[in-house]
Order: C-alpha cells, then structure tokens, then sequence
C-alpha cells in the first residue's frame, strides 16, 4: 500500500472515529456529574478527574495535530493537507464560539445557581472539545463524499 | 457581489484518463483535496493551483475561472 493509500484509508477512518469519540466523550462528561464529586479528595474522585482530563488532553492533541503520530512523516504530511487545515481552522472557530455561548450560558446560570470553578471548567472543555471534534468530523466526512 | 471559483478539473482529469487518486499522487496531495476542489467545496490556494497547473501542463487559468 503506497502512503498515498493509507493516508486515504487514515482518514477516511479518522471522519467516522471523531464524531463517535465526541459522542462518548459527552456522555463520560454525563456519567461524571451523575455521579458528583464533592471536594475531589477521594481516590476514586482523583482518578475519575484524572480520566477526564487525560482523555480532554489526549482529544485537543488529536484535533490540533491530526493524529496518527506513530505513521512516517509523509502520510501524516497527506492527513493534514490544505483542505484538512482548513477544516480543523473551521472546527476549532466553532469550538471557540461554542465555548463562549456555554460561557454566557454559565454566567446567567450562576446567578441562580451555585457551582464550583472546576465544574464550570469541566463543562466549558467539554463543550468546546466536543464541538470542535464534531464539527471536524462533519468537515472531513463532507470532503470525502465522492462528487 | 458573491464570486466564486469554477474549474474544469473533473473534465480535464478524465481527458487524460487519471482518477483522482491517480492525480493526487501526481501533485503530491490527497485524494480528498483533489475530490473537494472538483466539488467546488475547497477553493484551492495559489500555490496548489499552479501544483495542479504544471501537473496537467496547462495554464491556471484554462483550470479556474471567476464565476457569478
């Protein structure tokens, strides 16, 4: 198979993966509130914050870098071309926008609820990462689409 | 008023009977790009243009086009 097949096969593979990887990284979110951490000091709680913040970090590098980083230099040069820069320059100004109107949502919120920093932040990095990987799966499953 | 890019990509690939993939190996890019600037989805940026120009031995603007 010639790099550029398994560039295309990469990330063919890569479109279908990214919405699903948003989808569960929602409801991982979901499970977490459900069940609610009071002051984070519980070793329980700490791996479960741990879990959340590995799997943001881990997501936010896959949809800065494109991934698949053990493949050679040139089929990682052909997943990230033009039109999958512009994509992710797309995602990550929807992902941005998201932010800010789950921000102002936050705010309003706050005024008649009480939550802590983290949960604001948890939920603010959840909006965000999901909508930017959702929005760049959208993109690149639209590019793939044959004329 | 709202301008956009034609091309004649599509036409011109099949004249010289490449696919896609066969093309994007020539300019050295990916299928997908070659796919979505035949689509109008991408409007390619003007180093990839001249790429794809040289490749087809034809002048840019045989390729692309204003239109509306």
């Amino acid at each position: 198979m010639t790099d550029y097949e398994t560039a295309d096969r990469l990330t063919r593979r890569r479109a279908r993966i990214f919405p699903l990887l948003a989808a569960m990284f929602v409801v991982q979110q979901a499970t977490f509130f459900v069940g609610r951490i009071e002051d984070g000091t519980r070793t329980v709680d700490q791996v479960k914050i741990s879990a959340w913040l590995v799997l943001s970090i881990v997501l936010l590098l896959v949809l800065a870098t494109g991934g698949s980083w053990f493949k050679s230099a040139k089929v990682r040069a052909l997943m990230n071309d033009d039109v999958t820069r512009a994509n992710r320059a797309e995602a990550f100004r929807v992902g941005f926008l998201a932010t800010m109107i789950g921000a102002i949502g936050l705010y309003f919120v706050s005024m008649f609820e009480n939550f802590g920093g983290r949960d604001a932040i948890h939920i603010l990095m959840t909006i965000g990462i999901a909508a930017a990987l959702l929005r760049f799966g959208f993109l690149e499953r639209q590019a793939l689409r044959d004329g | 008023m709202a301008e956009r890019l034609g091309n004649r990509l599509h036409q011109l690939r099949a004249e010289r009977g490449l696919t896609q993939a066969a093309l994007a190996e020539r300019v050295e890019v990916s299928r997908k790009t070659i796919n979505t600037v035949e689509n109008g989805i991408f409007v390619p940026s003007t180093i990839l243009s001249l790429k794809i120009a040289r490749t087809l031995e034809l002048p840019v603007e045989e390729i692309f086009s204003l239109e509306g």
